[in-house]
């Protein structure tokens, strides 16, 4: 079938609307979709950074407030940073919102998203000290339900994990292992559900008011139904911390380990860590807090979501088995002929 | 407390008034009313919303009430959706991604979201248009429902990434877009003629050549839906205004644009 859609000269309505172009535009692989999909996150942060809020001295104060708590090797640069953004917020804020934009262009466009993975790296990890203190991990009130271990650290992981290389693509059963491998992408994934299985059993979440506190605390500042459903969840989870928190913890070491198993289960746990992520995500950060003003990012749940689909086992596996990632038009290219 | 630095706004404004510059050059260079293009509707809708949207970014740039826009963009979302309702029939969600209408759909109804939702400063007091962001009117609007501003910079945000990706995406020779501007007409009906397809005059899209002996159209709107192939194909480095302005990647570039500032514009305001 030809993809020039008019014969004739006679044109349909649908054909004059462009049906017959759009319908030869073959959505992009699954790497290059998760790519997007982050290209997307960068993009919201790069919005979100540019709210009036950031070009104030509270935002430094923000900053500031991560280093609480925080040995005084990681909160010392924290506190310099911060300073320095009080004092120069405007200049310093206006350059973080460029470069997040400048990142979700680069991993957007195709012939830049090598070098923009790798500049997102460097960025998420130095925001991951000086923005998130680490993701407050080293504290007594890190938690998985409030964004431990960070979410600018998923950023960091997802942006290795979708790395556009396939030098692991005959083995990879499953996207992310497509660049670094199967056994090494099941590493990074168990030490992540296995650390916030760990974080959800610290002690100032195994209280009876500790995670019914922390959700009820995210309702300030949200809309009406947004803050009526976390005060619900607050209620719920009222006196049942220990519960909930070993409830949770079992649920995410079930995940943790669930890569290693075969693929119908591997499956339902990935389907099991979309869910705790979501719950997370609406409950815990209520959206990353977006809607309340003065967020930064949409927070840890919706990454970690990106992140499962990243391991959703693939029915064929060899990418670069596929015609179309073999030729350089490919839709599975994702620059400079690399197949994705 | 300070606001948003106005030259942040003026920058966004200054996009949006050169987006709506080069969709009326594209209007005018095009001459829908004589050939028919169908993409009149498109490089119309991004004239309007550049100039609206510059003006609610900056105060002194504001030209029509907030009511009359709102009609406005809500009678271009009725003609979009019924675009995308026509584009649909058969494709089933899959339209939602790649058909030709619903990323103009999509801003159109985040334009009247933002006008029907905004909610000005009490401080402000201007008669039309709204008050704009910069400090001087005394403080940031804001919107009712601040879900649906979140949901809306979300698909655009979306939106503009899959632009990019489909502008920047797999030609035969580099990019897509030099293929786009390098592609001389003979060529293009050549590929099509090896495709087994024919073009004519007003088909809905252009083409180009690839390795295999196919034809690969091209999936931006911006080709132009009734736009001839050769028209759509016009050499970049010719030099002329013209050729510049009537090119796939210019009408793409101003839909990234306006779908990030728009983007930028409901995050700010929740």
């Amino acid at each position: 079938m030809s993809d020039i859609a008019v014969a004739g000269g006679r044109a349909t309505w649908r054909d004059r609307l462009g049906t017959g172009a759009e319908s030869a535009w073959q959505p992009p692989g699954a790497r290059r979709a998760l790519q997007l999909a982050l290209a997307a996150v960068w993009l919201l942060d790069a919005v979100l950074q540019y709210q009036s809020f950031m070009f104030t001295k509270a935002f430094g104060q923000m900053l500031a407030g991560t280093a609480d708590g925080n040995p005084s090797v990681i909160a010392s640069p924290i506190n310099w940073d911060a300073r320095l953004v009080e004092h120069h917020a405007v200049l310093l804020n206006t350059i973080f919102a460029t470069i997040q934009l400048l990142l979700a262009i680069g991993i957007a466009w195709r012939p830049t998203v090598r070098l923009a993975l790798a500049a997102s790296i460097a960025w998420s990890l130095g925001v991951w000290w000086f923005g998130e203190g680490l993701g407050m991990v080293l504290t007594p009130g890190a938690s998985p339900v409030n964004g431990a271990p960070g979410a600018v650290i998923i950023y960091a992981l997802l942006a290795v994990l979708l790395w556009p290389s396939d030098r692991h693509a005959a083995t990879a059963t499953f996207t992310a292992a497509r660049a670094v491998g199967v056994q090494a992408a099941r590493v990074l994934w168990l030490v992540l559900w296995a650390s916030l299985a760990y974080f959800a059993l610290l002690p100032g979440n195994r209280t009876a008011q500790g995670l019914s506190g922390m959700v009820g605390g995210m309702a300030d500042g949200q809309p009406g139904w947004l803050a009526s459903l976390d005060n619900h969840a607050a209620s719920l989870l009222a006196h049942q911390g220990l519960t909930a928190s070993i409830v949770l913890a079992i649920a995410l070491v079930v995940i943790a380990v669930g890569v290693y198993l075969p693929v119908p289960a591997a499956r339902a746990t990935l389907v099991l860590a979309i869910v705790v992520a979501a719950l997370i995500w609406v409950f815990g950060e209520a959206f990353g807090a977006i809607l309340a003003g003065g967020a930064t990012d949409p927070n840890s749940g919706l990454l970690l979501i990106l992140l499962a689909l990243a391991y959703w086992p693939a029915r064929k596996v060899p990418a670069t088995a596929s015609p179309t990632a073999a030729q350089p038009g490919g839709h599975e290219a994702d620059g400079k002929g690399a197949t994705a | 407390m300070i606001g948003i630095p106005s030259f942040v706004l003026d920058f966004f404004a200054a996009l949006m008034l050169l987006v709506a510059a080069v969709s009326a050059g594209r209007l005018v260079l095009d001459r829908p009313w004589r050939r028919g293009v169908m993409d009149a509707d498109i490089d119309g809708a991004h004239v309007l919303m550049g100039i609206a949207m510059a003006g609610m970014l900056v105060a002194r740039l504001a030209t029509l009430p907030n009511g009359v826009w709102t009609v406005i963009f809500a009678v271009m979302t009725a003609w979009f959706a019924w675009c995308v309702y026509r584009e649909s029939r058969g494709r089933g969600i899959r339209v939602l991604v790649d058909s030709h209408h619903s990323p103009h759909l999509v801003h159109s109804a985040a334009m009247v979201y933002m006008f029907a939702a905004i909610t000005a400063p009490a401080a402000a007091s201007h008669g039309s248009g709204m008050a704009g962001m910069g400090g001087a009117s005394g403080g940031m609007p804001t919107l009712a429902v601040p879900g649906v501003a979140f949901i809306f910079a979300l698909l655009l945000a979306g939106y503009a990434v899959v632009d990019l990706d489909r502008l920047s995406g797999p030609a035969p020779h580099g990019s897509y877009l030099a293929t786009v501007g390098a592609a001389p007409a003979n060529a293009v009906l050549a590929g099509a003629a090896a495709g087994g397809g024919t073009v004519s005059p007003g088909s809905s899209s252009a083409a180009t050549v690839r390795p295999e002996g196919g034809v690969a159209t091209l999936p931006e709107q911006s080709v132009g839906p009734g736009r001839s192939a050769p028209a759509a194909a016009a050499p970049v480095g010719g030099g002329s205004v013209r050729d510049l302005l009537l090119n796939p990647r210019t009408a793409a570039g101003c839909r990234i644009a306006m779908g990030v500032t728009m983007a930028f514009m409901l995050i700010i305001m929740i």
